[in-house]
């Protein structure tokens, strides 16, 4: 039996990394969501008891996981994205609304947000495509097609509305990036970033007076040399400008009040505490107030507040910040990292391409996350509401995340059998 | 092959370079956060959002021994105005009739009202001070003015509550019941409040809270952080009626001789219960008030009450008799160099043991005491602390006077150290320390610790009880004590405090008259004394032992211990016995007045026959009668008084809800 055999060769550090920041992630919600409600600590109806039951849930989904055949999730993985997409679009007719977001199949007591469950289709689905012989990620055709693949699931989320979760899909530059994709796309995702911040920053005027000094320097410095064409640069500088306006417009007639808002105050614009930013400025007071070494276990007093809104969930973090303090909070961003890093190391040791493309899809969809959150939480990012892996209050979140990873070590586990 | 190996490898590491920028990024962000804004997010964290509260816990109040209150804690109101929230219309309708309650109320003119407010408004004071220190029902009289009635908002009226402490016996024993210190408020140090404030405190709770608006905190969740204890109750020995006593007796005493401090002490003798204490120091404009606790603090030299002391010793030691006949020459004597003089011109010459102390000699009582112990100083000393007299009674409250009895190789020790300490000089002592003693000879021979407190109790459980305390199971034999207590009463009968001789009631008792600040400049031109007594009564079988000690009386009224507190302790020792009532059993009462038993059998049957009839009242008791008819439901006019002769509306008549019916009374 190859599963067997398999078992033997999980990755056991991996494994332990997963423990260790979901155990982590529940003494936080546990933190987080006491109040004095609870009867005993046996209450069905209480947060951390949840995420309790979630947690063991997930060991059976993780033996299920593994028990599958590594071949399994490669042969069928067009199938489990297909059904995937048929869950997203579902959710226009049956989801429901909650707190504002139709993201949610509600079945009894639970609900389901197949988002969560979307992006190990798509990394599974990448894989299959990229991974396949006729694939050369270097054709443009092929690079359509697979941004195509990655597009469909985040486009279905983005009118739930769930920019924060589609926006995760962005991740996916990064193994297309490891397959071969030009660093060209890399670097332009980069500079349009780095265009749409300024311009907000900044404004329209002096962006496109940069872009123009900027050109004009990179043009008089090479004008020399045999290809400058001024035409190419004059074009260059007038796409930029072109986009610079275009965000302009986009962020005042496209985007709504709050997001404009949110990206006012992370870029300075903006300060009032108590309105827009509050939940970031709630969020950085809990974390600034804890110090070098915070105030302890559930003894933090914001945290006990329920100053920060959401905190059992998207701002999980800040209950680190709060009660373990500076150190704790390193603890957990080491954790992180470590997990990545191992992930990554998992996915370049993979023996055939769809296996390396599933891992850097899932170090990258990690780290995404790991760092929009984390950036959300502590004032650098605008509010994006994503949830913090393996410890943000969710079984959705943490079985999507789990069905992610442990795909990931099933698959290496079989790497020893193909050899 | 090797190039693509190496652009995958920098592949990887880029895409892992710009994972650990982004997570550099997070890092320094936390960093940023928690050290270089630190801070600033902690003062945010503490100030803006959450913040403890302090719930106090109730202070456990102080009784007297019969459940009297001497101490209890009153909250207080305090009535401010916020002159801008209410609105000019509001402001202009209800400050004539607002003014005119206030001026009602406090006594000052409704103009002068009217202007305070007018100018606040003008000024924006958001806190004028209306009124403080209201009582409760004070308080809810004045939210019901006009405009105040309208609340916080529209009316602009503030409450602030504090806690204050009350002494309901008002100044009398208000030393020793003790205070806060009035410079830290909440800070309980002197008194019984300082003494047993670990009881009376109790523990303060905490409340987190968070800010919701303006000056307004929201209970974080439903339950204290940490419950506040509320303190115990102290029931001490104090007897509101010996210390009512002890304090006019004192009082009056004082002003009489326009002394500069004095004190007294009453005791029960088998319990050591402290009865009384009484404080008193003159102000400058010579009247009296409880200054400072010299009864405890105070640390003096005792004079000729001390002499009982010496004497005891000699008789204990067995080196006189109380028949031995003593030489106290003519009224002047040498010791070492120094005269010692009695106060007798002339002297008592040649006089028995016992006689030397019943009429106060100094030289009497400085030759036995040298004459036995010259060559052997210690051995006195040594009787002298085996009485416990050179230390400390260890009492709770705070400030007790050390006691100081040189011995030799003591800094304060010469060869005229012994005769003087013979007749209460070169020593010091408290008048508490003294009394204890006093009372020892009284309680025959046991020396039990004078105590403040019988009892601890929460609500009404018994949390502690106190127990008499023996210093000493016997102080001297049995002979010892019959003798001195026989000269104690002889001193009342016929010596130096024969003018306190009653023939209604027996006291025994030791007056003293010591010189003090004798070792100033000018003393000889302006005499200064302190005047005592101690003693106990009943003297056959004591019930209470007393001191009485006045500081510097003046001396152009007298100086004398019989003179100037022998009285106090004769006034109290007399009061306590006659105002004692003797308890008279009356048999139960069940006597039943026929005529009541009739008119209220009567008035019953005519309640149980409620219906739509007038009921028959003629003959009823008025008061009766006007009940019966308002209960049914008419109204009732009467005119005279007494049982009703005639109504209004004829017996068995129908009537309506409220239907007036008249009833002659006669």
């Amino acid at each position: 039996m190859t599963g067997n055999r398999g078992f033997v060769k999980l990755d056991w550090l991996t494994i332990f990394l997963y423990f260790a920041l979901v155990g982590i992630g529940w003494i936080n919600i546990y933190s987080a969501s006491l109040d004095d409600s609870a009867t005993s600590f046996f209450d069905f109806s209480q947060v951390y008891f949840k995420q309790l039951v979630w947690i063991c849930l997930s060991l059976v989904l993780i033996i299920f996981i593994l028990a599958i055949e590594a071949k399994f999730y490669e042969r069928f993985s067009s199938i489990i994205y297909l059904v995937s997409l048929a869950s997203l679009l579902g959710l226009f007719v049956l989801g429901k609304n909650i707190n504002g977001a139709t993201s949610w199949y509600v079945l009894g007591g639970f609900s389901i947000q197949p988002a969560e469950f979307a992006k190990a289709a798509t990394a599974l689905a990448l894989g299959k495509y990229i991974g396949d012989m006729q694939t050369n990620i270097k054709e443009f055709k092929h690079q359509l097609r697979a941004f195509v693949i990655i597009a469909l699931p985040a486009l279905f989320i983005i009118p739930q509305p769930d920019p924060g979760s589609a926006l995760v899909y962005a991740a996916f530059i990064f193994p297309m990036y490891r397959e071969g994709l030009h660093y060209v796309y890399l670097l332009l995702g980069f500079f349009l970033a780095a265009l749409f911040i300024s311009t907000l920053a900044f404004g329209v005027v002096w962006v496109s007076v940069g872009i123009l000094a900027i050109t004009a320097l990179i043009y008089f410095k090479n004008r020399k040399k045999k290809k400058t064409k001024a035409v190419n640069y004059i074009m260059a500088a007038a796409v930029c400008i072109a986009f610079v306006f275009s965000v302009q417009y986009i962020f005042n007639n496209v985007f709504e009040q709050r997001h404009r808002d949110r990206f006012n105050i992370v870029l300075g614009k903006e300060t009032d505490s108590k309105g827009i930013g509050y939940n970031t400025n709630q969020s950085e007071i809990a974390i600034g107030s804890g110090g070098w070494t915070g105030k302890g276990w559930t003894q933090g007093t914001q945290t006990k507040g329920n100053f920060v809104p959401e905190q059992q969930t998207d701002y999980i973090f800040s209950t680190v910040g709060e009660e373990w303090g500076f150190l704790g909070s390193m603890v957990v961003v080491i954790l992180f990292l470590a997990l990545i890093v191992r992930v990554l190391v998992l996915a370049e040791r993979q023996k055939n391409q769809f296996g390396r493309v599933y891992g850097y899809s899932v170090g990258a969809i990690l780290f995404v996350h790991f760092f929009v959150n984390i950036g959300m939480t502590t004032g650098l990012l605008p509010t994006v509401g994503i949830p913090l892996p393996f410890f943000s209050y969710g079984g959705s979140g943490l079985w999507g995340f789990t069905i992610l990873l442990f795909i990931l070590i099933r698959l290496d586990a079989s790497n020893s059998y193909y050899t | 092959m090797a190039t693509e190996d190496k652009n995958i490898l920098n592949r990887l590491y880029i895409i892992a370079g710009c994972m650990f920028v982004f997570a550099f990024a997070v890092a320094f962000k936390l960093m940023n956060i928690q050290f270089v804004e630190g801070e600033k997010y902690r003062d945010l964290a503490q100030r803006n959002t959450t913040k403890n509260f302090e719930i106090p816990a109730n202070r456990g109040n102080v009784y007297a021994d019969d459940g009297s209150l001497l101490a209890t804690s009153v909250p207080k109101y305090e009535i401010r105005f916020d002159a801008v929230t209410v609105s000019s219309e509001d402001f202009k309708e209800h400050l004539v009739p607002l003014s005119k309650e206030l001026s009602k109320m406090f006594g000052r003119s409704a103009s002068y009202y009217q202007q305070r407010f007018r100018k606040a408004r003008a000024d924006k004071n958001r806190y004028l001070l209306v009124a403080k220190n209201l009582g409760y029902s004070e308080y809810i009289k004045v939210k019901s003015f006009p405009l105040f009635n309208k609340g916080p908002y529209r009316g602009g009226f503030i409450m602030d509550q504090h806690t204050v402490r009350e002494h309901p016996m008002g100044k009398i024993g208000e030393r020793l019941v003790g205070s806060q210190n009035k410079n830290e408020p909440g800070v309980y140090e002197v008194g019984f409040e300082g003494a047993f404030n670990q009881y009376l405190q109790g523990k303060n709770g905490r409340r987190l809270k968070q800010k919701i608006a303006k000056g307004q905190w929201k209970p974080v969740s439903d339950n204290n952080e940490i419950e506040p204890q509320d303190g115990y109750d102290v029931i001490s020995t104090i007897n509101v009626n010996i210390q009512d006593i002890a304090h006019h007796a004192l009082l009056k005493q004082m002003e009489y001789y326009e002394a500069e401090h004095g004190s007294v002490i009453v005791m029960e003798v088998k319990t050591g219960e402290i009865k009384a204490v009484s404080n008193l120091g003159r102000t400058k404009q010579g009247t009296y008030y409880e200054k400072l606790n010299y009864a405890v603090g105070e640390s003096h030299e005792p004079g000729s009450t001390f002499k009982v002391m010496a004497f005891m010793a000699a008789l204990e030691d067995k080196v006189i008799d109380t028949s031995t006949v003593i030489d106290t020459q003519n009224g002047t004597k040498r010791f070492y160099g120094r005269s010692i003089t009695d106060s007798r011109r002339g002297g008592y010459g040649e006089i028995s043991a016992a006689k030397t102390l019943e009429v106060s000699s100094n030289i009497g009582l400085a030759t036995i005491i040298d004459e036995a112990y010259a060559k052997k100083p210690q051995k006195f000393i040594d009787r002298l602390n085996s009485w416990n007299l050179n230390s400390k009674i260890g009492i709770p409250i705070l400030g007790e006077g050390k006691p100081m009895i040189p011995g030799p190789g003591h800094e304060n020790w010469s060869k005229n150290a012994l005769p003087s300490i013979a007749y209460g000089y070169n020593l010091s002592l408290t008048p508490l320390q003294t009394l204890a003693f006093y009372n020892a000879i009284a309680n025959d021979g046991v020396m039990v610790k004078p105590r403040f407190i019988k009892e601890i109790r929460k609500w009404n459980q018994e949390v502690e009880t106190f127990e008499t305390e023996v210093i000493n199971e016997k102080i001297c034999s049995d002979e010892t004590l019959r003798q001195i207590q026989d000269i104690l009463l002889n001193i009342v009968k016929r010596g130096t405090g024969e003018r306190l001789y009653s023939e209604y009631f027996s006291m025994a008792g030791k007056t003293g008259t010591a010189r003090t600040e004798y070792w100033l400049p000018g003393w000889e031109k302006d005499r200064k004394y302190i005047s005592s007594f101690a003693g106990y009564f009943p003297a056959e079988n004591p019930k209470y032992s007393c001191i009485v000690v006045i500081h510097k009386p003046s001396t152009k009224k007298g100086y004398y211990g019989a003179d100037v507190t022998g009285p106090v302790f004769k006034r109290i020792a007399q009061k306590i016995f006659t105002d004692s009532p003797r308890i008279a059993e009356i048999d139960e009462v069940d006597r039943v007045d026929e005529a009541f038993a009739s008119d209220f059998e009567n008035y019953y049957n005519e309640v149980q026959k409620t219906g739509t009839a007038v009921p028959d009242v003629s003959g009823m008791a008025g008061m009766d009668a006007v009940s019966l008819l308002e209960n049914m439901g008419m109204r009732v006019e009467i005119k005279g008084n007494g049982t009703v002769a005639s109504q209004s509306i004829e017996p068995g008549a129908a009537f309506r809800k409220r239907q007036i019916i008249q009833l002659m009374l006669k």
